[in-house]
């Protein structure tokens, strides 16, 4: 667990737990944090991979500029889960390729 | 510069430009520069849809357009560049919203068939074998050809430029073209901001500045900018195969193969003139067709709003060949957004034009004096 408890600026006010899932599997996170925060945490250290060289990417820019972090969430692909905040029961998954979009 | 002399000039360093320099090189006339005022494909070609097509209503932009589709088939071969010019023959589906529209496609549709253009008619039931997403209210009917497509026209605008030099062929970028002198009707040399080139000939390829350019030669030329607004979204793995066109929406929209989606609206009431300027209006009017007719794709994001322009003639149609009086003055321009699409064929054409006087196909009907003749070539096929 590598989860700041406290900080010298910023204060981490105690969340609710939430259950997620991270390509099937249960993990716990806190309610609003960035969904990149709740898989760290878990120690989810590859987010996504190149669509062209199949390259593993990580948390990089943390401010949903960088795409390093795109993931299909609940069903929609490119979410940056670096800005998205977690909430109860998000389905996260890693993408393939570019990603696919729901179409019904 | 190195030469101080070129047998001809080539005027503008797009996709048609570049296509001219190498035709001509490849029929031996190699003491050619091509003049560009920024990089290659910085205008016109560079900011296009890049789609290619072969359904129109006129016999003659047919046939430019099936050649064009040849010639765009072995591209990467002829004009041995790698990667590629990336052309996908993944269709137009082109769709009818009255009964007016109909007919017009059903004539089109005999008169692509004559000419060997392997076009299908479909009911808006039959357009969901293609796109399964596609919101078919109020669809009349639509048609489909499946060779037509989409090339990457910096691929290609560079594959026509690296074997022009190749050749033999002097390309310069950032080099403005001020002036063309001409002393009794015939062009002794183009001045640019990096000296002066003598020369017979030269080729007017400068698409929305093409009518400013002929001006420098004492002609007037019929020819200016109309602003199109274009967008892209984020890329997904391909869910849409062809380019998806309706003139009653003036709307395009097309997958291309790095996954994203290009679409554009004509705006209607753009003045003429040269801004390149995004606007929010297209965005919004952008989102409201799409919205409609392609539900799915609206759920994406735009990376990317960007603008170019037309090079608009008249009757929206080319103007190819030499422009009397001025002798060996050739105009290849006016494609009112079409020139990407016909720069292969347009290539060859000028090229014939210019080492023997004549071309294989006959283009006399889209020289620059018919709009003084009010001989106006009328395609009754066309967005925006």
């Amino acid at each position: 667990m590598v989860r700041l408890k406290e900080h010298p600026i910023l204060d981490f006010p105690p969340g609710r737990e939430v259950a997620f899932t991270f390509n099937g599997k249960e993990i716990r996170g806190v309610e609003g944090e960035p969904i990149a925060a709740a898989l760290h945490a878990a120690g989810v250290r590859v987010l996504r991979h190149s669509p062209v060289l199949g390259r593993a990417r990580g948390f990089f820019c943390a401010i949903g500029t960088c795409s390093s972090c795109l993931m299909t969430v609940d069903g929609v692909p490119n979410v940056r889960v670096c800005t998205e905040p977690l909430t109860q029961g998000m389905v996260i998954e890693t993408q393939k390729g570019h990603g696919h979009l729901p179409i019904d | 510069m190195s030469r101080n002399s070129a047998d001809v000039v080539v005027i503008g360093g797009g996709v048609v430009g570049c296509a001219v320099a190498f035709e001509l090189a490849q029929r031996g006339c190699t003491n050619v520069v091509l003049l560009e005022r920024n990089t290659l494909a910085s205008g016109s070609s560079g900011r296009c849809g890049a789609g290619v097509r072969q359904q129109f209503g006129t016999e003659l932009n047919c046939v430019l357009a099936r050649e064009a589709v040849r010639i765009f088939e072995k591209m990467d071969e002829r004009l041995d560049y790698q990667p590629s010019v990336e052309f996908r023959q993944s269709g137009y589906l082109m769709l009818a919203y009255s009964d007016h529209q109909w007919e017009q496609f059903q004539r089109n549709v005999a008169l692509e068939r004559s000419l060997d253009i392997d076009v299908k008619t479909l009911t808006p039931r039959q357009t969901l074998d293609i796109v399964p997403f596609l919101n078919i209210d109020g669809m009349v009917g639509a048609t489909f050809c499946q060779e037509d497509g989409h090339a990457n026209p910096f691929h290609t605008t560079f594959a026509y430029a690296r074997a022009a030099r190749r050749l033999g062929v002097e390309i310069l970028t950032h080099t403005e073209v001020c002036g063309i002198e001409v002393e009794n009707d015939q062009i002794k040399s183009v001045v640019t901001d990096r000296g002066v080139i003598a020369t017979s000939t030269v080729v007017n390829c400068a698409g929305a500045y093409s009518g400013k350019v002929a001006a420098m030669a004492g002609i007037d030329l019929p020819v200016w900018g109309e602003r199109h607004q274009i967008l892209i979204t984020e890329p997904v793995e391909p869910i849409m195969g062809p380019m998806v066109i309706s003139f009653h929406h003036d709307f395009y929209c097309q997958q291309v193969p790095h996954g994203s989606f290009i679409m554009g609206i004509g705006m209607p009431g753009e003045p003429k003139g040269y801004s390149i300027h995004s606007s929010v209006d297209f965005l919004e009017g952008m989102a409201v067709t799409l919205r409609q007719l392609l539900p799915p794709v609206a759920q994406l994001r735009v990376v990317r709003q960007w603008a170019g322009l037309y090079d608009r003639s008249p009757d929206a149609q080319p103007i190819l060949g030499e422009c009397p009086p001025v002798e060996r003055f050739f105009n290849a321009n006016g494609f009112s957004g079409h020139g990407f699409m016909l720069s292969p064929i347009v290539g060859v054409i000028m090229a014939e034009l210019v080492t023997t006087g004549r071309s294989s196909i006959d283009i006399s009907k889209l020289d620059a004096g018919r709009f003084a003749r009010g001989e106006l070539v009328l395609e009754p096929t066309v967005v925006g």
